[in-house]
């Protein structure tokens, strides 16, 4: 056995390498979406493609070791060599999130022996597709979404294939931002691939190949006791998406029941709508990362995870449905259903473990796109914001309100820069007091914001939960749902669907208001003075 | 003519005090306990201890000060209450924040810091500024005046005023203001437009509602130890604080700047580094201080230390320019233990002063990063300030066997010398870090190990870092207070007005830095300085129209003629963004966001002497120490005022000194330099 010391030195540097590649990713992106949104992850895993610690952007976790599969599907394995690296954007080949979201991964050799992986996936600013930025709402097959690039081989030993990258470029609306960012994330891989190299020098490689064995078998065994904790049983919970974002009028169901059995667990779908014609559908990988990251949340948020969790879980997934489905639906609004999907995978296991269990959250606070018109507007990009909501009330206390939650964490933009940039002035941007679900503890508080138009535009907001607002759980009631309105105050004041485009002029103003966390407990049990 | 110099660093358990004596160069040190409650009580202590020693007060020419007393103010929640004013409608701005949320991903139970201001003192105030300074609604002084008023009633004296695009015009600010004070006389008012005039409003408010928490409580401690070395007969006018940006302010300055001194804690040491060693050989240098709970780390790169513009303070944003310290929970104190993968882990726990390390014998049973000296025979009972403290080494031994040795089958001191190699990788691993980031190669760089442990720790760091030499100042354990002897008197002006690189010109920017230099020298005369005794330096803040961030970019002084080229400044923008990020956009539209001026006065420093005698004390001839292989080792115990300058010790060998134990493994060699900074190198291939 090796010296324990050593290993865990190993597992720290690997640790830190993970940082330094994410910092060369943040520090040389070009794209806002990179640096502003943290939108992207860096990974180190073993010669299977079995993570040994989970990105930050938890989320993207699950998609490599389906990657590496694929590789060794498409690839005979001894054709594999020092220096490759395979690049795909593809949500079902490569089971990227969506196709914006592009991955590396790139093989790590020590002399000849193939010892892990590398690989980095981050959000790219176009790659084609009907609407600029290729996550279009209204999709109703992937071939709207824009390019996608199977899992291929950019470099063969260390040459870039010229020819696959300027078929990316071609492909791109942004081609200096786009390969600007994939350069990055390319150099970010090989100098995870040259830094483990540099360990295996320094410690030898069998050392690092042991450290890596233990680091799986420490994350198999930290879930397995806490999963052996759970009592025996089955509990499910059930809930619905607004739309698909395209059939506006039919909710979409989602649906899991958890079974405990002797320390393994079980998260089955079935019963989850069938795959949608819009773009709101997610594939295996994402279901993984929804499920850990729930596992994690409610049993024990200091887990670590590594791929040796997986030999206590285990997955059901309905052919063809909204949860594991085919091409070509389409993918690119991912974040509702994971969101939607965490709440309910949440109330489940909190039936097992009340200790933290939670109430349903204001999920995706929805996205605004302003496009100004006349004046030259039309050539110039468009204001663009990502919006969080509120978390629900757990049985640990109340939920935090106005922010991201869950699986996002994007900042809000500063409303002195938008104003600074753009022909809109924000005229409001409070917090809606006891909008949170009534409980014995409170759901949180979402926001509300109020824009006027300087000039006229096209304005586009897409939101979920307007009909089906954050549940309370124990007891503790719902939260209000998210609202959309035109001309708020106004004679004229419409209330739109929470997912709508609409055209307005000079004066003209609208108001943007996410969901609000559901109630934890019975409201007369609520602590005096909360 | 006054013939003394004296520093004071009050840190959470050590108040230290460096009294230099300008005529000959020497020092006189005194370490004390600090005094929490009213940290003047140890200072004035300590002085007195000096006047002790024929030391006259009134011959103390010079007074620099570095506290932590705003950092513990608001670590303990001790700021004064708060009444804040803000634009009617954005109460969102102080709630939402930046939407994100700290610490854990996955712990759903996250709650934001508990808020600085209580709900009902936040008063909305109608009126409005629009993106380019005009006014679009006129502020309600009505208002204002209620507000006030109901506020002053309920006893609030300390005013924060947050309004939207103040950075832009003032007025709304100002008016508001002149009202408060018309009401309370005796108010504290923050303005969010003189606290940090610069875009987006969320870091503007933060930072400006933390002056309005924490400055009262600044200004009164201040007042005390004024009252207090008054007394002492201290008679020099000129005293000063130390600041974030690693600059120092008149005790008159601190109205308004209390912001200024909430990272100063670690940058006094960087400070004193920079000006007493970066030179020549040594102008690339990581300084490694480690104490009680932490390890701060510093890079300065051609004898200037490495600075940020903004940074978070327990999950606050303060946006005001610090020195780059990474701080790493990993001091004598911090406590390890076996994690549920079966991992041994170091840190982030620290047994803190209370119970302290298990071989202390307060009542600490955990093993620490000090039980794992003891074990290893780094340190022993007379390493700890001159063997007041015993050591209790079989406690020691006890801690680690239980906690770490049986859980991992190793012996306590295989477990001992295991926690210390990952403590030193993990520093190592930082350090490299950093270096990465800030795209500088660490071979290029000399490790200076300060604070009472950075010693011990330094060969086997820059071992792991592949660097060959470190170098132990003269006073390693009192060595921020030295440096406070070291610092020039910086003030920071700023303000912001987005303009397109491209329509702005040469009078543009001008207007702007003219503007900024009246502020700064009504600021130098106002805290009694002698104008003129100062030097601007200009830098800008750019980024490509869209970036969420900006690059401080330098600006030379006009050119006689008073033009500024632009294509020059745009050819520094892109080049400094590709240093920084990689890659430039030579195509791309260029744009100022906020213009930054830093006014120097150069204070008299002192300098290092060539007959710096380190205190004698007289150590044990030799003991059994630990250097990594199986067995311990016989060692050569030296003390520090032993080791003749220019003299070569060779490891192995413990060096002593009051302060400080240098750990030297076998390979490497120490010897004094001609300042007595202690340099420790390594033979090749060792």
């Amino acid at each position: 056995m090796s010296d324990q010391i050593t290993i865990q030195i190993i597992r720290n540097r690997i640790s830190t390498l993970m940082d330094e590649m994410d910092y060369s990713i943040y520090r040389s992106g070009y794209s806002t979406i990179v640096r502003e949104s943290h939108d992207f992850s860096v990974i180190v895993a073993d010669h299977e493609g079995r993570l040994l610690v989970a990105p930050r952007m938890f989320l993207h976790a699950f998609t490599y070791y389906h990657f590496v599969q694929t590789v060794f599907r498409l690839y005979d394995k001894a054709d594999i060599r020092e220096g490759d690296l395979f690049v795909s954007n593809h949500p079902y080949q490569g089971g990227v999130t969506h196709v914006p979201d592009m991955a590396t991964i790139a093989p790590i050799f020590h002399e000849g022996r193939l010892i892990g992986f590398c690989g980095a996936m981050a959000h790219k600013a176009d790659f084609g597709g009907t609407v600029p930025g290729s996550t279009y709402g209204k999709a109703t097959s992937m071939y709207q979404e824009g390019m996608m690039v199977p899992p291929v081989r950019l470099y063969r030993e260390g040459i870039l294939d010229r020819d696959i990258e300027r078929i990316i470029e071609a492909n791109t609306r942004q081609p200096r931002l786009v390969l600007g960012d994939l350069r990055t994330q390319v150099g970010a891989t090989q100098q995870g691939c040259e830094r483990m190299r540099g360990m295996c020098d320094q410690f030898g490689r069998d050392v690092v190949v042991e450290a890596m064995h233990r680091m799986l078998r420490a994350s198999a065994i930290e879930f397995g006791d806490v999963i052996a904790k759970l009592p025996n049983g089955r509990h499910r919970a059930e809930g619905y998406l607004d739309s698909d974002g395209v059939n506006v009028d039919q909710p979409v169901r989602l649906c899991v029941q958890v079974t405990v059995e002797d320390g393994s667990i079980e998260f089955d779908f079935t019963g989850s709508a069938s795959q949608r014609n819009g773009p709101i559908n997610l594939r295996r990988p994402q279901i993984e990362a929804c499920c850990f990251y729930s596992i994690i949340a409610l049993l024990d948020p200091t887990l670590k995870y590594g791929h040796g969790a997986q030999d206590v879980v285990r997955f059901k997934l309905p052919e063809n449905s909204v949860v594991n489905a085919t091409p070509p639906s389409p993918t690119s609004s991912y974040m509702p259903t994971a969101q939607r999907i965490v709440d309910l995978v949440l109330e489940a296991l909190g039936k097992f473990s009340p200790r933290r269990a939670i109430a349903h959250s204001g999920g995706t606070g929805g996205s605004l796109t302003i496009a100004f018109k006349g004046d030259g507007w039309e050539g110039r990009g468009h204001q663009y914001e990502i919006f969080g909501s509120a978390y629900g009330a757990s049985a640990l206390g109340p939920g935090a309100s106005g922010l991201t939650v869950h699986l996002s964490t994007t900042q809000c933009a500063p409303i002195e820069i938008l104003e600074t940039e753009y022909p809109v002035r924000i005229t409001r941007f409070e917090l809606v007091k006891g909008s949170g679900g009534a409980g014995r503890f409170r759901g949180g508080d979402c926001f509300v914001r109020h824009y006027e138009l300087l000039r006229p535009a096209t304005v586009i907001y897409r939101a979920d939960r307007s009909k089906f607002p954050a549940r309370g759980v124990a007891g503790g009631s719902d939260g209000l749902p998210s609202q959309f309105k035109v001309n708020p105050g106004k004679s004229d004041e419409a209330v739109m669907p929470a997912s709508s485009m609409v055209e307005l002029d000079v004066g003209e103003s609208f108001s943007i208001q996410p969901a609000a966390g559901g109630g934890y407990g019975d409201p007369k049990e609520a602590p005096a003075g909360a | 003519m006054a013939g003394y110099r004296l520093g004071v660093d009050v840190g959470g358990t050590n108040t230290d005090i460096v009294l230099y004596d300008e005529a000959s160069g020497a020092q006189l040190v005194e370490k004390l306990s600090s005094t929490p409650s009213n940290p003047a009580i140890a200072i004035l202590e300590g002085i007195d201890k000096l006047v002790a020693r024929g030391v006259q007060a009134r011959d103390i020419g010079f007074f620099a000060h570095g506290t932590t007393v705003t950092t513990n103010a608001l670590l303990e929640h001790k700021g004064v209450p708060v009444g804040l004013f803000i634009s009617d409608g954005y109460s969102g701005v102080i709630e939402v924040q930046t939407q994100q949320r700290g610490g854990n991903m996955f712990d759903y139970t996250f709650q934001r810091p508990h808020a600085l201001v209580a709900p009902d003192c936040v008063k909305q105030i109608g009126g409005r500024i629009g993106s380019r300074g005009e006014e679009i609604a006129p502020l309600d002084t009505d208002a204002v005046r209620s507000a006030a008023q109901e506020l002053a009633a309920a006893g609030i004296r300390s005013f924060a005023i947050c309004y939207i695009f103040s950075f832009m015009n003032p007025r709304h600010e100002q008016m508001t203001a002149q009202i408060i004070r018309s009401i309370v006389p005796d108010a504290t008012v923050s303005m969010s437009s003189a606290i940090l005039p610069r875009i987006r409003e969320w870091p503007r408010f933060s930072t400006t509602l933390l002056n309005a928490y924490l400055e009262p409580a600044l200004v009164r401690y201040i007042d005390d130890l004024s009252v207090g070395l008054d007394r002492l007969d201290i008679q020099v006018a000129q005293r000063f604080l130390m600041q974030s940006n690693g600059g120092v302010m008149p005790f008159s300055g601190v109205k308004g700047n209390a912001v200024h001194t909430l990272l100063s804690g670690p940058a006094a040491g960087v400070r004193g580094t920079c000006h007493l060693l970066a030179r020549g050989a040594f102008a690339n240098l990581i300084t490694m201080d480690i104490g009680g709970t932490s390890c701060d780390i510093a890079f300065i790169e051609d004898g200037k230390p490495h600075e940020v513009s903004g940074s978070e303070i327990e999950g606050r944003h303060l946006d005001v320019p610090s020195l780059d310290i990474v701080t790493i929970a990993a001091g004598g104190g911090t406590i390890a233990h076996v994690d549920r993968g079966g991992f041994l882990v170091v840190g982030p726990e620290s047994a803190g002063a209370t119970p302290g390390p298990a071989c202390f014998g307060r009542g600490g049973t955990l093993p620490t990063v000090t039980d794992a000296y003891i074990l290893c025979g780094f340190m022993n009972e007379s390493s700890f300030l001159g063997g007041s403290q015993k050591i209790d080494a079989e406690a020691a031994r006890r801690a680690i066997l239980t906690h770490l040795g049986e859980p991992l089958g190793l012996t306590p001191e295989q477990a001992a010398e295991g926690l210390l190699r990952i403590v030193n990788a993990r520093i190592a691993d930082q350090i490299a870090l950093k270096a990465a980031k800030t795209s500088v190669d660490v071979k290029d760089f000399t490790l200076v190990a300060f604070g009472g442990a950075g010693p011990v720790h330094a060969a086997a760091v820059a071992k792991e870092l592949g660097i060959d030499r470190f170098l132990v100042p003269f006073s390693p354990g009192a060595f921020s207070a030295l440096g406070l002897l070291c610092s020039d008197i910086v003030h920071d002006f700023l303000r912001s007005d987005l303009a397109d690189l491209d329509t702005i010109t040469s009078d543009g920017i001008e207007h702007h830095f003219k503007a900024l230099e009246e502020e700064a020298a009504g600021a130098i005369q106002a805290e009694g300085l002698s104008p003129g005794g100062n030097v601007f330096s200009r830098e800008l803040d750019m980024r490509y129209a869209g970036q969420g961030y900006e690059l401080r970019v330098p600006l030379g002084q006009p050119s006689p003629g008073g033009v500024i080229d632009l294509d020059a400044l745009r050819e520094a923008f892109h080049t400094l963004h590709e240093q920084h990020h990689g890659h430039s956009a030579r195509d791309g539209a260029v744009e100022i966001v906020s213009y930054r001026l830093r006014s120097t006065s150069v204070t008299r420093k002192i300098a290092l002497q060539s007959n710096a005698q380190a205190p004698a004390i007289a150590p044990e001839t030799s003991r059994r120490v630990r250097f990594g292989s199986d067995a311990a080792i016989e060692t050569p115990v030296v003390a520090r005022s032993h080791l003749p300058p220019e003299s070569a010790c060779k490891g192995p060998a413990v060096i002593v000194q009051f302060d400080t134990t240098t750990i030297v493994p076998p390979g490497w060699t120490a010897r004094i330099d001609g300042i007595g900074n202690m340099i420790v190198e390594r033979a090749e291939n060792v």
